[in-house]
């Protein structure tokens, strides 16, 4: 049965504890009254026929999801004072959130109450935790010990306090608040059980720790706003498909940026760029499609390329037979023995080598073979791209590899060195 | 002014979310929707902003809630696994009338399904993941300049709704990079204050098709949140009544407002014998297959949703009374044909060109599709 006078005075003598400390924070530190999470239930949530506004701020979220809640809360108030009142909640649905709030010290205190203290019909089926564990569930669990959790991972304050006696409760919870980081203190009323500061641990308060920590990866200097584009004039280029496939590692995708950014940013066109991989980045089949015109493009895959670069004996056998009728075909002659019909055979791995040592850069040699087979692109406008996607150091290397392949596939199709069987 | 520039879906929706306001991001990140993540824990702390990496989406939806009660434009993004995640905190948002944005980057599901290929296969979790009757709002980009826009118009609904607004990625307008302009002053979303004194402040009033502004929490106006069902003060009720005036107030607040809300885009339907309903990447293959299907001398025309939750039903009640036969075309195994039956209700036939396999539907499926095939 619900006990309610017993339970009422346990909220009573919580809030007494909690309007306590309200006197006595720091004003240099903190503002405004304690806003309060808990998802307890019996707690007095209604109004008691009073009109206005509550008398504490209070999220009641999801039992368990508090801590999760009260994480985000912090990040948005920076100087209210936090406090979480959880029973079996915080050890069953809220484990999880419960140890990483510890492991980051993120500025919250909670205060746990034993089921000592939370005597009512759900508690019996709640506290399976070794907090008042049923018996049925005693052979199967140890006890549980989240004071000992909170300790093991660095939490900045662990303690434990009784109930009847809501001043020291009062006043280990204002050094809680005072304690940069997240506290955890035990409610008990079982006299038996040791009080006090149990653990503490000086920890960097999380948040500005992580804004320290915290690195961007493009500065704001770098970010998308930052290409300089003059967009030539508008002129009637239909749309054409362009697809290069070979392996992760060959830097296919990167291929695709430079082709697709000098179309769309350097030559004024539209573009579009669509890359397919899967769960392995290198050594795997990766692909990329390079869709450009000058209306805006509508469906983005390369279904009928227009050329193809295949780089790979895999690729060819798997995309050659996909070019539209009339399309150019290029292949890698470093892996493609088995020439698919009208191909042009080029060394495309070797020039990559040859000009930037590393056989990464044969998707450069390739964008700069689709330079060569397509009146949409510029050399001009493939070197502004080049320059935009790589560091400095980087730019003459693949420029001059890029360069190779518009010269070798130029020079290839004078001299018609296409595979036999055209 | 504004600044053109190419970028993948992912990043425009991250850019988006900067633009429009957003201030905390909380998420776990997952394919295909990392780069969101990425981006902006280098560029939230470059405007003043918190990121943080949660346990998991319970956690993340959880912490978007919590700053967003404290006066934070928020957001979070994810893939159909850790959508699935999010459901119970995402209830808990529109219960309790909690701003907030969610991306949903689509993979092929249920379950770990097929990490990196594109689906539209979460379309009706959107609508209904949650337990419980609700509204929602639902937006789904076929571009990345529309993912752009749209972000920063999911921040402006949420924050005018004071409701969580999903934004429905699909894994290849996420990854697709294509030129954008980017307006170099963006109109920044601002989040509606009260103007009543405190005392006479009801966070939760239920007005008839309006929405009380959200008070940033933890400053002057003391209030109660719960995910329980509420009074106009937020504290709980079980008197049928209150609770009939709160189901009213969540309606009529989407509803009377649909003019505001629905967007969806078309072309060709004057004349159209057959017209194709599509949505994200898919309508980008619709659009080419009615340029191809045209130029075989087909009368045909495309409608693309870009709000998909609400449903536009007037719009596609009039459409199946005035095009005989409509195909719809998504990457899924027809969670929007049936929408779009219920409210042809036999006025038009409805054909679906459905694929869950990874691969987008190409241009010549549904070329087939409006000749009859």
């Amino acid at each position: 049965m619900v006990d309610d006078r017993r339970f009422a005075s346990t909220w009573q003598l919580l809030l007494d504890s909690i309007c306590q400390t309200m006197g006595r924070l720091d004003p240099q530190r903190f503002d405004g009254p304690p806003v309060i999470l808990s998802s307890l239930p019996d707690l007095p949530y209604t109004r008691d026929g009073r009109d206005g506004p509550a008398p504490l701020p209070f999220i009641q979220g999801p039992p368990g999801r508090n801590i999760a809640l009260a994480i985000g809360l912090r990040a948005a108030l920076p100087r209210t004072p936090l406090v979480l009142l959880m029973n079996a909640d915080s050890v069953t649905l809220g484990t999880n959130h419960l140890i990483h709030a510890a492991r980051r010290n993120i500025g919250l205190t909670v205060l746990l109450l034993r089921a000592d203290l939370t005597q009512h019909e759900a508690a019996g089926t709640m506290d399976r935790t070794g907090w008042g564990r049923p018996a049925y569930q005693q052979a199967l669990e140890g006890p549980t010990r989240p004071l000992d959790w909170a300790t093991a991972l660095e939490a900045a304050l662990v303690g434990r306090a009784h109930l009847q006696h809501p001043d020291e409760l009062a006043t280990l919870l204002t050094r809680a608040l005072h304690t940069p980081g997240f506290s955890l203190i035990g409610v008990t009323q079982d006299e038996t059980l040791p009080t006090g500061v149990l653990s503490q641990c000086d920890w960097p308060e999380y948040f500005s720790a992580y804004r320290d920590w915290c690195v961007p990866l493009r500065r704001a200097d770098a970010s998308p706003a930052a290409a300089a584009v003059a967009p030539r004039p508008a002129r009637s280029v239909a749309r054409q498909e362009w697809r290069i496939a070979g392996l992760g590692g060959q830097g296919v995708k990167l291929a695709g940026t430079v082709l697709s950014e000098a179309a769309g940013l350097f030559e004024g066109l539209w573009a579009t760029q669509r890359g397919d991989y899967g769960s392995a980045t290198r050594g795997g089949p990766s692909m990329v499609d390079v869709v450009v015109g000058s209306e805006p493009i509508t469906y983005p895959n390369a279904d009928h390329p227009d050329v193809l670069v295949l780089l790979t004996q895999a690729a060819a056998d798997r995309w050659a037979g996909r070019a539209r009728a009339g399309a150019v075909v290029v292949v890698d002659d470093d892996d493609v023995r088995r020439c698919p019909p009208g191909a042009l055979s080029l060394p495309i791995t070797a020039l990559a080598r040859e000009h930037t040592g590393k056989p990464i850069a044969a998707g450069m040699v390739a964008a700069g073979c689709v330079a060569a087979l397509t009146d949409a692109l510029s050399l001009d406008a493939i070197a502004l791209s080049i320059a935009a996607n790589m560091p400095a150091a980087l730019v003459a290397g693949n420029l001059a590899a890029c360069q190779a392949g518009h010269a070798a596939t130029r020079a290839a199709q004078q001299e018609t060195s296409a595979c036999p069987g055209s | 002014m504004s600044t053109v520039c190419f970028m993948h879906g992912n990043e425009a929706a991250a850019e988006g979310a900067i633009a429009a306001g957003c201030r905390f991001y909380a998420s776990y990140p997952i394919t295909p929707s990392t780069e969101i993540a990425e981006i902006l824990s280098g560029r939230l702390p470059e405007v003043g902003g918190v990121f943080i990496q949660m346990e998991d989406e319970i956690a993340s939806m959880a912490a978007v809630i919590g700053a967003s009660l404290g006066g934070l434009m928020s957001a979070t993004a994810t893939s159909g696994p850790g959508f699935s995640l999010m459901q119970e905190n995402l209830g808990f948002a529109v219960a309790s009338e909690i701003p907030c944005v969610i991306i949903n980057v689509q993979r092929v599901g249920p379950s770990t399904g097929l990490p990196t290929k594109a689906a539209q296969g979460d379309m009706m979790q959107a609508r209904w993941g949650t337990h419980g009757d609700h509204p929602i709002i639902a937006l789904t980009p076929s571009s990345v300049q529309e993912a752009w826009r749209l972000s920063v118009r999911a921040f402006a609904l949420a924050e005018k709704f004071r409701t969580p607004v999903i934004l429905m990625l699909d894994a290849i307008v996420a990854q697709l990079k294509e030129k954008v302009e980017l307006p170099d002053a963006p109109p920044q979303v601002q989040r509606p204050l009260p103007t009543e004194p405190p005392a006479r402040y009801k966070p939760f009033a239920f007005t008839e098709g309006g929405v009380q502004p959200l008070a940033p929490f933890g400053g002057d106006y003391r209030y109660h949140v719960t995910g329980l069902l509420h009074d106009e003060h937020g504290f709980p009720t079980e008197d049928p009544a209150l609770v009939q005036r709160w189901w009213a107030h969540m309606g009529s607040k989407i509803d009377q407002h649909l003019d505001e809300i629905l967007e969806w885009e078309e072309d060709g339907l004057d004349d159209a014998d057959v017209a194709v309903v599509s949505y994200g990447a898919t309508a980008r293959a619709a659009a080419h297959a009615v340029t191809l299907a045209r130029k075989q001398g087909l009368k045909c025309g495309w409608l693309k949703l870009l709000t998909v939750w609400p449903f536009p039903e007037e719009r596609i009640r009039e459409l199946a009374a005035k095009v005989p036969r409509l195909v719809v075309a998504e990457m899924n195994l027809g969670q929007i044909r049936l929408e779009v039956e219920r409210l042809a209700a036999g006025r038009a036939q409805v054909q679906g060109v459905h694929r869950a396999d990874g691969l987008a539907i190409t241009p010549e499926q549904i070329v087939a599709a409006l000749q009859g095939q």
